[in-house]
């Protein structure tokens, strides 16, 4: 510390120093100089012989400063200086490798925030790093009928290496972790609501909120914005209706969380009273999901009365039931490994007793404890994969951008070969050269660094918008923060060593004389080792430019294809002009059988709307679908049949053929005769060549029913784009109480566009109850581009990068070629003159830079078909070694190098034999 | 008898500071006199470089084991003189101590004593 005062306070002196010093020297000058007068030299010689045995006077002079201590700050500020007069001496240059640096580190910047957001943040709680999630893992496939101890479920599982992994638990389980009082402090339970109708001084709104065992809030160590949190005592059956809401929700509902305490909020028809305000920055433990009320767990026995998969006190006992799900905060000292080593055994021994046969003991759920503080891995699951690939791409362009100033830099550097002779025969240190270089690539680095810092500002509101595709409720909040511009800042500094230091050495390179003298260096004179080394290098960095924008070239044709397939699609119906919509009538209280004349009637008021040709309704959009029940055929269990519950007019709205038959119509209701109409696909897997009309298919349920094939439709896609063709049975939502009808999707055929329609539906809504909210407000067109929007960002970002990479590797081959031409000028000037025709001199230019190009494709070929199967999960419809798009990149890539070369080539062969040997 | 050594010997690495902290114990001095005095103490055999000299006197001082006034010389002109300060006389026993221990040493290994001789 006293040394950077004592530096410091001799910054300030510096000039005071500088002129003591200068006296200093010349003291000793002095004194030199009159002891030699003494041993009899004159006046002059006596001065003389003094200097000459003082030396170099200004190195003296400048290793002593060298002392002081602010010698590096002082030459940093010269380099600098230089380094910005170099800038703007070749402002081309530096527009065109300050433009290309920001586009690659920008694009980097606004991935890594992506990165920063999703994988770095915790949870805005207490202690985030002593809580621990509990999952399970068990080996192969689990549920569909597999057998496995949990035989039923709500929530998901997700599938990891050798089997399948959940954070869902029987609520046994829970009450087993929470007795585990010597590792925890603290174990908690929560599971998420689903979207639910909320209704506050007669606006009806629509908000997700999440279950939370009495100990979620102490657990996480929350104080509350307003009020109280949730307490123990608040989570028990027939306990009493209170819930917390999000700072976010007290203000939308009440202009302020401490308005919102004691207020009521009619949840599902079901009055909860406001007992507190989270704080505004907490938005639960899941990313994701961003909850908007916290109400009991054991409420769930009253809210989630009239759902189809409604808890009852059964679901408490039932150790087959998984549901719940489960943190715990550990108490100090103890590891999350131990926990995870002291409860693993004892939930296994809990498990073991829920089997009930030998096939589900082989394969029992093993208990993990993961770490808990960036709260639940759902978003990291989703987007880390196309997060990665995403940062591979924009790593490759930078990697081609710095490549490309790298070579920008070497051809300069020939230009500034006489200047770094100079200045080394003057006596310039090498290192302190190099350093000047470095200086200035770093220079030029940084500047690209906040200019692309600029465009990541830009670039994450952009990707932000991609990837959310009009979900209001997406769940990544990336932004530039301080870390992630220390980063940007770390990333210029190592691009701008990375490609300043190769041209740096080889420009300081101690071969000075043929520069000084003048004259042309030969190409490939083997006395000139420098030049050699130089070509060679620049080829390097032209050869990996090619490889990379092969590699991208590659993926942006996977996906273009990946996209066009995924377009071409047959969906069988006709997804133009088709406006969709939710209403849930029986969160507003609406109860059967009343709920289903309720949804006919706004159907038939949806038809009548002037504009409008059809209107249908079913459980949910054919391609969101993906419903599964017991079914039989003659006493046979239906496997793998799809179920779609709808109503009149479906066929005739979605424009899907019938082939057999007629189709639901409004006569079929509940007490009519039980009907379906099924798919070709089931016809001809269930009953080959046989008419299917007339034939009875069993749903099963509390009270099974037989229903009467009366149709067939052509094949519509179900569940999904990328889908096969499955048989799908349509029934009618109406014909009895199995499935329960919930939510319904309204299809409306309109003559224009269908938007515009929007406005009407609502009004007709409000005035058959208020108390309806209609939600998803979207047509069939664009159902089917958000379904795609992860192969749209792919094609259309990876083309971007990869014209951007092609763009770059052309002006980097066309500037070696034409660096080389300009280097060969008299030889070529000798051939011509000794008869060489043009075509030659073109042919021979044009075939160096296909040489460049063809070691670059055959290094990128193998790399290519190694990175491609990388992204083999991303494609649809195409193999990740298509050979079609590899052909087309190789093409692309050729007529770049062509084209750059030709140029070149031509202005070779218009040299003047004469001129060029003259200059010679 | 004169002997059979280079007239000139260089100086080994960190003796400079040693040599010049020796110099300034008995009192004041400026750049030149030291130089003149190491180099006659030493029967001229030691040449001191005034390029590492100056360097070698701000980094003491530096280092507050010398520190510098402006003075006048004894022909009356301005001149820096040094002078030791307590730091840099404790410095000197240190360096002084493990300077004679090395040169012990070297010379041991360099003139060993016959063993049987004793």
């Amino acid at each position: 510390m006293s040394s950077f005062f004592r530096k410091l306070r001799w910054l300030l002196q510096r000039s005071g120093k500088e002129a003591e010093l200068r006296q200093e020297l010349q003291f000793h000058l002095d004194e030199e100089a009159a002891e030699r007068r003494q041993d009899g030299l004159t006046g002059d010689a006596a001065r003389r012989a003094a200097s000459r045995e003082l030396g170099n006077r200004t190195l003296v002079e400048e290793n002593t400063r060298a002392v002081w201590g602010w010698v590096f700050l002082e030459q940093l500020i010269q380099d600098l200086r230089y380094a910005a007069r170099t800038m703007r001496r070749n402002a081309g240059f530096s527009v065109l490798a300050l433009l290309s640096l920001a586009l690659g580190i920008g694009a980097n910047t606004v991935i890594y925030s992506f990165m920063d957001s999703l994988f770095l943040r915790t949870l805005p709680v207490g202690q985030p790093e002593s809580l621990v999630v509990l999952n399970w893992h068990s080996q192969g496939r689990v549920g569909g009928g597999a057998n496995h101890v949990m035989h039923g479920m709500d929530g998901s599982t997700w599938k990891d290496d050798n089997g399948t992994s959940s954070g869902i638990f029987p609520f046994g389980a829970f009450e087993l972790f929470r007795e585990k009082t010597t590792l925890f402090s603290s174990v908690f339970a929560y599971y998420p609501t689903e979207k639910r109708t909320l209704l506050v001084k007669g606006q009806a709104e629509i908000a997700a909120g999440e279950y939370v065992s009495g100990d979620y809030f102490h657990g996480l160590e929350l104080t509350p914005a307003a009020g109280r949190l949730m307490v123990a005592d608040d989570d028990r059956a027939g306990g009493p209706l209170v819930t917390v809401i999000s700072s976010r929700l007290s203000e939308r509902l009440f202009q302020g969380a401490s308005n919102a305490v004691g207020q009521t909020i009619l949840i599902d028809n079901l009055l909860f009273t406001v007992v507190g305000v989270t704080p505004p920055e907490f938005f639960g433990v899941d990313p994701d999901a961003s909850p908007d009320f916290y109400v009991p767990l054991h409420s769930n026995l009253v809210l989630d009365g009239t759902e189809s998969f409604a808890k009852t006190p059964k679901s408490y006992l039932d150790g087959n039931y998984y549901w719940i799900q489960i943190m715990g905060r550990l108490r100090t000292g103890v590891s999350r490994a131990q926990a995870q080593a002291a409860l693993a055994p004892q939930f296994h021994q809990w498990v073991a007793a829920t089997a009930t046969n030998e096939r589900e003991l082989a394969s029992l759920p093993a208990l993990t404890a993961k770490a808990a503080a960036g709260g639940l891995d759902t978003l990291r699951r989703r987007y880390s994969r196309p997060l990665y690939v995403l940062w591979g791409m924009v790593g490759l362009i930078l990697a081609i951008a710095c490549a490309n100033i790298a070579n920008l830099l070497l051809s300069r550097s020939t230009a500034r070969q006489r200047e770094m002779a100079v200045r080394l025969s003057i006596g310039a240190g090498r290192v302190r050269l190099i350093r000047q270089l470095l200086t200035e690539s770093i220079l030029l680095a940084l500047a690209g660094g906040a200019v692309g810092a600029l465009l990541a500002v830009w670039g994450v509101r952009f990707l932000s918008a991609l990837l959310a595709n009009g979900q209001d409720n997406f769940a990544v909040r990336p932004d530039v923060n301080w870390h992630v511009l220390g980063i940007t800042c770390a990333v210029s500094v190592l691009c701008g060593s990375l490609f300043g230091l190769a041209p740096a050495i080889q420009s300081t390179r101690p071969d000075i004389t043929p520069s000084l003298r003048g004259g042309r260096v030969a190409e490939r004179s083997p006395r000139v080792g420098v030049s050699v080394w130089r070509v060679t290098l620049s080829q390097v960095l032209v050869i990996s430019q090619i490889v990379f924008s092969l590699l991208m070239l590659v993926a942006a044709g996977l996906f273009v294809r990946t996209l066009s397939n995924l377009q071409s699609v047959q969906v069988g119906f006709n997804r133009e002009n088709l406006l969709m919509f939710e209403v849930n009538a029986r969160q507003a209280g609406h109860r059967d059988p009343e709920i289903l004349t309720f949804y006919e009637e706004l159907r038939k008021r949806f038809a009548a709307i002037p504009g409008v040709r059809n209107a249908t309704l079913s459980h949910a959009s054919l391609l969101a679908a993906g419903r599964r029940l017991g079914l039989s055929v003659s006493g046979t269990p239906l496997t793998d049949t799809w179920i779609l519950n709808t109503g009149p007019d479906f066929f005739s709205t979605m424009q899907i053929p019938l082939l057999m038959g007629r189709q639901i119509d409004e006569a079929d209701q509940l007490g009519s005769l039980g009907i379906v109409v099924v798919n070709e696909r089931f016809a001809a897997t269930q009953f080959g060549g046989q008419n299917p009309l007339g034939r009875r298919i069993r749903l099963g349920g509390p009270h099974p029913r037989d229903m009467q094939i009366v149709g067939v439709a052509a094949n519509a896609q179900y569940g999904g784009l990328k889908q096969d063709i499955r048989p799908v049975i349509y029934i009618p939502y109406n014909q009895g109480d199995y499935p329960r009808v919930q939510k319904m999707v309204y299809a409306l055929r309109t003559a224009g566009d269908p938007l515009a329609q929007a406005s009407t539906v609502r009004e007709i809504v409000r005035q058959a109850d208020s108390r309806i909210p209609v939600m998803n407000v979207t047509t069939q067109a664009m159902e089917i581009d958000r379904s795609m929007n992860q192969e749209i960002i792919f094609a259309r970002l990876c083309t971007g990068f990869a014209i951007l990479a092609l763009v770059i590797a052309t002006v980097g081959l066309y500037g070696t070629m034409a660096y080389r031409v300009a280097r060969r000028t008299g030889e070529i000037g000798i051939r011509m003159a000794l008869g060489a025709q043009r075509g030659a001199v073109v042919r021979m230019i044009l075939r160096q830079a296909l040489v460049l190009a063809a070691i670059g494709l055959a290094i990128g070929l193998p790399a290519a078909l190694g990175a491609s199967k990388l992204v083999e999960s991303f494609l649809f419809g195409i193999k990740s070694n298509d050979p079609s798009v590899l052909l087309l990149a190789v093409a692309v890539l050729l007529c770049a190098a062509l084209i750059a070369g030709y140029l070149p080539a031509w202005r070779a062969s218009r040299i003047n034999p004469l001129t060029a040997i003259r200059d010679e | 008898m004169p002997r059979d050594t280079p007239s000139r010997v260089d100086l080994l690495q960190g003796t400079l500071d040693l040599l010049i902290l020796r110099t300034l114990l008995p009192g004041r001095s400026h750049g030149h006199a030291i130089a003149k005095h190491i180099q006659r103490t030493s029967e001229d055999l030691l040449q001191v470089e005034t390029g590492s000299l100056y360097p070698a006197l701000h980094r003491l001082e530096a280092k507050g084991w010398i520190a510098a006034t402006w003075e006048l010389s004894d022909k009356g002109k301005r001149a820096r003189f040094y002078r030791l300060t307590a730091r840099g006389r404790k410095q000197l026993a240190a360096e002084q101590s493990k300077w004679e221990v090395f040169s012990r040493a070297m010379g041991l290994i360099l003139n060993p004593v016959d063993q049987e001789g004793q």
